[in-house]
C-alpha cells in the first residue's frame, strides 16, 4: 500500500502531518539513499506507539515522578511514550504558532530544521514534557524505523539496510570472519525478503 | 490465604547459570532439588530460533530477553542526600529474565580473575602498604585464594565450554596465551575461535609494541564439542546477534546448551516457571531458614518448605531478597556496621573508536565473544603506588555486531540527524573498529544497597535501592587506560580517532549501556562483621541458605564476571556436597 | 507404520478369491516353537528390557494416557486405526489373555476373540521371537504393567477395509515360517540378527515391500532384507549394501547413532525419532555391538575410504563461499536459511548439525521426508549419553512452495549430491499434508 494511503492507528491527521514534516527533516529524501518518507518511517512509529512500546508496556511506571529528576537518572516523565508524543507534537505546534505563526507542518523547511535543532539543545522549552524527552524519542523511534526489519512497518524493502550495506538476518558469516574485502550479498528480511 | 507444599529437600531461587549448576550438581547426591524460576520457561528452539531472534529492534533495542523493570526493578541515586529514582526503562544494565536467565544473552566473555584480585586488601598492603588505600575504600579479600578455586574453573570452563589460548599452564608460560595470567591446570577445553578484521589488526599493532595479545576466552564455541554432561555445541558461524539475544545455533554457552536437557532428566529435579520467590522464611530463632513463600503463575501463594534454600537469582535479587527476609544484617554507610547490602560495585569502561576509511570490517561479522586482548595494564602489573591509583583493565578489540540501530559508530561531530548523518551512515558503517577498556571498580563505603523507603514493586514490596557512583581512583584508573590504548591507537594509523572515558565529575548514568556487571551486596569474606557470606558462600547468620552468584564480590575484578560466578558455584555446592550434607551447620 | 495399510488394498483381490474357505475354516494358532521348562521365569530387568527392544511403547501409548493404554491414532486414507490397550486390564487390556493368546497376538496376529490384527502390528517379524522371550514379554505385560481400565475406541475402517477376515488371506501369503534361526555359528553376529529380525522389527520399516506389500524377506537370507523402503512419502535408508550407513559409517559412528539418534554424519529425525528415544537408548552396548556387527556382516560391501572432495563439490562451495549476489536462488536461499549451521562444505558439525552433503534423505528418490524437515524442522530425542534435545526450526513460514522447491533441488545436485529436482507441486502436496495432520 502506497504511504499516501495508509491509515494511522495512533496519530491523528494533525499528528500524522507533523510526523511526516519532521522525520523528512530527520532523514531526508536528498543525497544518496531512502529518506524517512521513501522508508516509511513515520508508519512504524505510528505501529510502535499504538503497540506495547508506546503504552510503556514494559516499563516501570508507578509514581512519584519527580518533574525535576537530573537526566542522568533516566527517563523519569509520568507520560507513557505515546502520551509523550502526543503531548510534544501539540506543544510543539503551539510553539511554532506562537513563534513563526503556524503549525510545524506549514513552516519552511529551512525553519523546520532551525526548530528541530533547538529542540535538540534545548533551546526550546515544551511546558509539562521534558524538552528533550520528546526530542530523544523523536530522534530514536526515526532510526529504530529506518533500520528494524521491514515487518515493523519502516525500512521500506530493506532500503536503508542496502544503503548501508547491512545483510539483515542472514545471521551466518562463519565464511568472512577475518577477510578485509566488501561482503558483497545484499540483505534478507526476516520474513524471507531479499534484496 | 497460602497453601503449604510438600517439603522438597532443596530449593533453588531462579533457573541461571548457578541454579542449573546447583541444581545438577545436588540432584547427584539423590536430593529432591526444586527450582523456582520468576520468568518464563525458554528453549532454543523454539523461544531463539532463527529467523526470529535475528530481530535487532525486538531483543536489541526492546529488550526482549531481559527482566521487565514493570516487573521488578531497583531505585537509584548517585549519593546519600540524592533521593533515590526507579530505574523505568533499562539502560546502564539489563538483567536477564526466565529460564537460563542472563546467561543466555550474555556477550560470552568468559575469564578467570587474577590470583591477584582474590586477595586484593592483602595484595595491595603487602607490596605498596596501607596508605595507599584511600578513605572509605572497602575492599577485602574474598577468603578464598585462586589456587582453591582452580579447580572449579577449570570444571566450569567444561561444563561451558570455552574457546581460548593458556597463557600459563601450571606455570610454564605458553606462547600466544596470556602470559600475565594465574596458572592453570590445563588448556581451554577448545582451540580459540578465528578472529575478526579488528581483533588481527589490534593484534598486530599490540604485538609490534611490545605488548603481550592472547585470544579473548570465548563462550562462543570454536568448533563442536560435547561437555561432561553430554551436552553439545555447534561452532559459532559469527551471526552478529549475540549479546541480548539467545543463541539460535547451540554455539553460545548458556544453561540451555550446557546444562538444562541433563538436568530435565533428573527423576529428582523439578523447576517451575513464571513462580516468583516473595521471601525466604526463617525459623523463629533466625538460625535457619525453613522455605520459600512464592507466587505461582495464577497468583497463588505457596509455602514451599525444604531443608536447604539455594539463592541463585541476578545479584540485584539475591540482595532484594536477603533484605526483605532478614539474612544478615542490613549494612548502614554511616556507622559502616552491618553486611547485607554493603560493597555494590560495578565496572569501570572506556574506549577508543577508529575509523579508516579504506578498511571493511563487514561488523555484521561478529560473535558476542571474539576479540584480542593484552593484560600487560592487568591488576598484577601496575605499580599502584606510582600510578596513584588501585585497580587494572583489561584491553580488548573486537567485533560483536553490527546491527545499525544500536551499532552505528560515527565520528564525533557528526551530526545526529539531517541529510550529513545519512551520508556519513553510508560513509562510515563498516569502516570503523574500537579498542576497549574493561576494568576494575573498587568498593566504597557508600557504595551500597537497601531497601527504598518510597517505591514499592507490583506485590508492594519495597524496592531495591542502590546507591552508587564513580570514584576519583577508578577514574585515575580509566584515564590511564586511555593513555596506554591511544599509543596503540595510533599506531594503527586511523583516518580518524575519538575517545571517550570518564574524566574527572563523571556522575553516574544510568542511561546509556555500560555493562550488566552488577556485583556485590552480599559478599563473601572471612569476618562476619564485615561479609555477609563465608568463604562456601554460606550466609554466615543462616546456615541453611546459600547465596550464589555476583553479590559474592568483595569489589569487582577487572574482568567479566561469569567465569568467577561459575566457578565459585562449583566451588560452594562441593563444599555443601562434601561438608554439609554429612552434618548441617555453619561451615566456618 | 501406515503406509502398511495399503496392504489392505490387496486384501479386495485375494477376499474375493478366497473368500469360501477363509470364512469357513478355523484359524489355528501357532504354538510354542522351543521346549521351555514350565517353572520358566525372568529374572529381574530382563522382561522390562526385552519391551524396550520390541519398541511396544511408542505404539501403544497416546499422548496423555497412562503407558501401554493404547489409544494411540494413526491415520490413515481407509480410516483411523487405534491402537490398543495392552495394559493387564481384563475388561478393555489383555488381562484375560492365556500365554497362548498372547503368542498368537506376537505370531499370527490374533486377537483372543479370533479376529485378525491390521499388519501396522509387526507379527511377520514378531513371530520369530523365541519362547523364553514370548513368555518374559507376557510376564511383563500382566505383572509389571499397571492395568489401566480404558476403552480405546474401535478401530473402523470403511469397506472393504474393514473385512478383517480378508487378512487372512493375506497372512498365508506374507508370513514366514515361525522360529528364529541362528545362521552365522558366531553369538555375537547371531544375537545382531535376532534382535535386528525378531525383536527389533527393523525389517518393518526398512525392508521393501514386494506383492501385496509384505516385506521382502524378514530374515538376511533375503536379498531384498533390509534394503530400504518408503513410510509416507519419506525415504527409509537402506540398512545394508555400498550406499548404506552401515558401510558408509564406521562401527562408533554407526553405534553413535543408534544409541543417541547422532553421529558425525547425521541426526535422527521421522518415524526413526521415537525408536531412538523409547528404544535403542536402553539397549546395552553388548547388544549394540551385536546390532553393529550384524548389520555391517551382511552389507557385503568393504568399509570405503573417506570420500574426497572433488570438482563439483568444490564448485559448490566456492560459489557459496563468494555471496555473490548474481548467484541462483538456490544457493541463496542456502545462504539465507542453511548456512548458519550446515555451512558451505554441507557438512554440517560432527554430532551435532547433520551432514546434508551424501545425506540419504537429501538425495532419495522421495522427496518428502526432505521436504517436511525443511517445512516443519526436527528434533533429536533426549538419550542417556547425549540428553540434548537439538532441533532444527520449521521454515515452512518464512519460504514458499517455489523457494523450498529450488532449495531442496539444490541441496539435492550440489556438492557430491546427484539426485533429481523438486518441483513445487511436491511442496505444496507435503504442505497440505502437515497442515491436515
Amino acid at each position: 500500500m502506497p504511504l499516501e494511503q495508509y491509515q494511522p492507528q495512533f496519530f491523528t491527521a494533525d499528528e500524522w502531518a507533523f510526523i511526516l514534516a519532521a522525520t523528512a527533516r530527520l532523514i531526508p529524501s536528498k543525497g544518496d539513499g531512502p529518506g524517512a518518507i521513501e522508508a516509511r518511517v513515520p508508519v512504524f512509529i505510528d505501529l510502535q506507539l499504538a503497540d506495547d512500546f508506546g503504552k510503556g508496556a514494559d516499563w516501570y511506571m508507578q509514581g512519584p515522578h519527580d518533574p525535576n529528576a537530573p537526566p542522568q537518572l533516566g527517563y523519569q516523565s509520568p507520560l507513557r511514550p505515546a502520551e509523550a508524543y502526543r503531548a510534544g507534537i501539540a506543544k510543539l505546534n503551539d510553539w511554532c504558532r506562537a513563534k513563526h505563526g503556524g503549525p510545524f507542518v506549514e513552516l519552511s523547511p529551512e525553519e523546520q530544521n532551525d526548530i528541530l535543532t533547538a529542540l535538540e539543545k534545548h533551546e526550546i522549552a515544551l511546558a509539562s514534557t521534558p524538552a528533550a524527552n520528546f526530542f530523544d524519542l523523536l530522534l530514536q523511534s526515526n532510526k529504530e524505523g529506518y533500520f528494524a526489519d521491514p515487518m515493523y512497518g519502516g525500512n521500506y524493502k530493506m532500503a536503508a539496510w542496502v544503503h548501508i550495506d547491512f545483510p539483515g538476518a542472514r545471521a551466518s558469516f562463519r565464511e568472512w570472519v577475518g577477510v578485509d574485502k566488501p561482503y558483497p550479498l545484499g540483505p534478507v528480511s526476516i520474513t524471507g525478503e531479499r534484496a | 490465604m497460602a497453601t503449604t507444599a510438600k517439603k522438597k529437600d532443596v530449593v533453588i531461587v531462579g533457573l541461571g547459570w548457578t541454579g542449573a549448576i546447583v541444581g545438577m550438581e545436588l540432584c547427584e547426591e539423590g536430593l529432591e532439588v526444586l527450582a523456582l524460576e520468576r520468568g518464563d520457561d525458554r528453549d532454543t528452539i523454539p523461544d531463539f530460533r532463527y529467523p526470529n531472534i535475528a530481530d535487532e529492534l525486538k531483543y536489541g533495542v526492546r529488550y526482549a530477553a531481559m527482566q521487565k523493570p514493570r516487573n521488578s526493578t531497583l531505585t537509584i541515586r548517585r549519593t546519600i542526600e540524592e533521593t533515590a529514582l526507579p530505574y523505568r526503562s533499562l539502560g546502564s544494565f539489563l538483567p536477564g529474565d526466565g529460564v537460563g536467565g542472563a546467561g543466555v544473552c550474555w556477550s560470552g566473555n568468559s575469564f578467570r580473575p587474577m590470583a591477584e584480585e582474590l586477595r586484593l586488601r592483602s595484595y595491595v598492603v603487602e607490596n605498596f602498604g596501607q596508605g595507599i588505600i584511600p578513605e572509605g575504600m572497602t575492599i577485602q579479600d574474598w577468603g578464598v585464594t585462586y589456587s582453591e578455586l582452580e579447580p572449579y574453573f577449570d570444571r566450569f570452563e567444561k561444563v561451558a565450554g570455552i574457546a581460548g589460548k593458556a597463557g600459563n599452564i601450571n606455570g610454564k608460560i605458553v606462547e600466544d596465551g596470556n602470559p600475565f595470567e594465574a596458572p592453570r591446570s590445563g588448556e581451554y577445553p577448545m582451540p580459540p575461535l578465528p578472529q575478526t578484521v579488528d581483533a588481527l589488526m589490534f593484534a598486530k599493532a599490540a604485538r609490534s609494541i611490545g605488548h603481550h595479545p592472547y585470544p579473548l576466552p570465548s563462550a562462543n564455541a570454536s568448533q563442536t564439542y560435547t561437555n561432561p554432561y553430554g551436552m553439545q555445541r555447534g561452532p559459532c558461524n559469527f551471526c552478529g546477534f549475540c549479546d541480548r539475544f539467545g543463541c539460535f545455533n547451540y554455539s553460545k554457552s548458556s544453561p540451555q546448551t550446557c546444562i538444562l536437557d541433563a538436568l530435565k532428566r533428573k527423576p529428582n529435579f523439578e523447576y517451575r516457571a513464571n513462580s516468583e520467590v516473595l521471601r525466604v522464611e526463617l525459623s523463629p530463632d533466625r538460625k535457619t531458614a525453613t522455605g520459600v513463600t512464592y507466587l505461582t503463575a495464577e497468583g497463588e501463594e505457596i509455602i514451599q518448605p525444604a531443608d536447604l534454600v539455594i539463592l541463585a537469582a541476578y545479584q540485584l535479587h539475591n540482595v532484594h531478597l536477603m533484605l526483605l527476609s532478614s539474612i544478615g544484617k542490613s549494612y548502614d554507610p554511616v556507622s559502616g556496621e552491618g553486611v547485607t547490602g554493603k560493597n555494590y560495585a560495578y565496572q569501570m569502561t572506556g574506549g577508543t573508536s577508529l575509523f579508516f576509511k579504506g578498511i571493511d570490517f563487514n561488523p555484521f561479522v561478529g560473535a558476542g565473544s571474539n576479540g584480542t586482548v593484552i593484560d600487560d595494564f592487568a591488576i598484577n602489573r601496575i605499580d599502584f603506588g606510582a600510578q596513584g591509583f588501585i585497580g587494572g583493565s583489561y584491553i580488548c578489540a573486537g567485533t560483536t555486531n553490527g546491527q545499525p540501530i544500536r551499532s552505528m559508530r560515527l565520528p564525533k561531530g557528526t551530526h545526529s540527524w539531517g541529510g550529513q548523518w545519512k551520508q556519513a551512515i553510508k560513509e562510515w558503517y563498516g569502516h570503523s573498529m574500537s579498542i576497549g577498556s574493561h576494568g576494575s571498580n573498587m568498593s566504597y563505603s557508600d557504595s551500597y544497597m537497601d531497601l527504598d523507603p518510597t517505591y514499592t514493586d507490583r506485590y508492594g514490596r519495597p524496592l531495591l535501592r542502590m546507591t552508587f557512583n564513580w570514584k576519583p581512583n577508578d577514574i585515575r584508573m580509566t584515564q590511564f587506560m586511555k593513555n596506554q590504548i591511544e599509543p596503540i591507537a595510533k599506531s594503527m594509523n586511523p583516518d580518524i580517532m575519538d575517545s571517550d572515558y570518564k574524566s574527572d565529575g563523571a556522575m553516574y548514568d544510568v542511561r546509556p549501556y555500560q555493562t550488566t556487571h552488577n556485583v556485590g551486596g552480599a559478599i563473601m569474606g572471612t569476618d562476619p562483621n564485615t561479609s555477609a557470606l563465608n568463604r562456601y558462600l554460606q550466609s554466615w547468620d543462616v546456615h541453611n541458605v546459600f547465596v550464589m552468584g555476583a553479590n559474592a564480590f568483595p569489589q569487582n575484578i577487572q574482568y567479566n564476571p561469569t567465569g568467577t560466578v561459575g566457578a565459585l558455584a562449583y566451588w560452594s555446592v562441593a563444599a555443601i556436597r562434601k561438608h554439609y550434607l554429612p552434618r548441617p551447620r555453619p561451615l566456618i | 507404520m501406515k503406509t502398511l495399510l495399503v496392504a489392505v488394498l490387496a486384501l479386495v483381490v485375494l477376499g474375493l478369491i478366497a473368500i469360501a474357505p477363509i470364512v469357513l475354516v478355523p484359524v489355528a494358532k501357532t504354538s510354542a516353537q522351543q521346549l521351555v521348562a514350565s517353572d520358566f521365569t525372568q529374572d529381574g530387568g530382563k522382561s522390562e528390557y526385552l519391551v524396550r527392544l520390541a519398541d511396544c511403547a511408542p505404539c501403544h501409548t497416546a499422548e496423555g494416557r497412562k503407558p501401554f493404554a493404547g489409544g494411540l491414532a494413526i491415520p490413515s486414507p481407509f480410516g483411523t486405526i487405534w491402537s490398543t490397550n495392552i495394559t493387564p486390564d481384563r475388561e478393555t487390556g489383555i488381562g484375560s489373555y492365556t500365554l497362548d493368546d498372547f503368542r498368537a497376538v506376537l505370531y499370527d496376529g490374533l486377537r483372543k476373540d479370533g479376529a485378525h490384527l491390521y499388519p501396522a502390528m509387526p507379527y511377520e517379524n514378531y513371530r520369530k521371537i523365541s519362547e523364553n522371550d514370548v513368555r518374559a514379554l507376557y510376564h511383563y505385560f500382566m505383572n509389571k504393567v499397571e492395568p489401566v481400565s480404558s476403552p480405546v475406541r474401535q478401530t473402523q475402517l470403511s469397506f472393504p477395509f474393514n473385512q478383517r477376515w480378508g487378512i487372512r488371506a493375506w497372512n498365508w501369503f506374507a508370513l514366514n515360517e515361525a522360529r528364529f534361526k541362528p545362521r552365522y555359528n558366531d553369538l555375537v553376529l547371531d544375537r545382531g540378527a535376532y534382535i535386528v529380525e525378531t525383536l527389533g522389527h527393523c525389517g518393518a520399516c526398512h525392508s521393501p515391500r514386494k506383492f501385496f506389500l509384505a516385506q521382502d524377506g524378514t530374515d538376511a537370507t533375503a536379498q531384498g532384507f533390509l534394503t530400504g523402503g518408503e513410510i509416507d512419502g519419506w525415504p527409509v535408508p537402506s540398512l545394508r549394501g555400498p550406499a548404506s550407513a552401515a558401510t558408509k559409517w564406521s562401527a562408533e559412528e554407526l553405534r553413535a547413532f543408534l544409541a543417541t539418534g547422532r553421529n558425525n554424519h547425521s541426526g535422527v529425525t521421522g518415524e526413526m525419532t521415537p525408536v531412538v528415544q523409547d528404544s535403542l537408548q536402553y539397549l546395552t552396548g553388548k547388544d549394540l555391538d551385536a546390532i553393529v556387527a550384524y548389520l555391517r556382516h551382511i552389507s557385503y560391501a568393504a568399509e570405503q575410504p573417506p570420500a574426497r572432495i572433488d570438482d563439483r563439490s568444490k564448485r559448490t562451495i566456492a560459489l557459496l563461499n563468494s555471496a555473490d549476489p548474481s548467484m541462483d536462488l538456490g544457493p541463496r536461499l542456502y545462504l539465507d536459511n542453511c548456512n548458519g549451521c550446515h555451512f558451505t562444505n554441507g557438512k554440517g558439525a560432527r554430532g551435532v548439525f547433520p551432514e546434508l552433503d551424501g545425506n540419504p534423505i537429501v538425495v532419495a528418490r522421495q522427496s518428502g521426508g526432505l521436504i517436511d524437515v525443511i517445512l516443519k524442522g526436527a528434533r533429536m530425542p533426549s538419550t542417556e549419553s547425549r540428553p540434548m534435545r537439538l532441533a532444527m526450526p520449521a521454515f515452512g513460514q518464512r519460504l514458499s512452495d517455489k523457494e523450498i522447491a529450488d532449495l531442496a533441488t539444490f541441496l539435492r545436485q550440489s556438492w557430491s549430491n546427484n539426485a533429481g529436482p523438486v518441483d513445487k507441486t511436491a511442496v505444496a502436496v507435503r504442505r497440505q499434508k502437515l497442515a491436515s495432520h
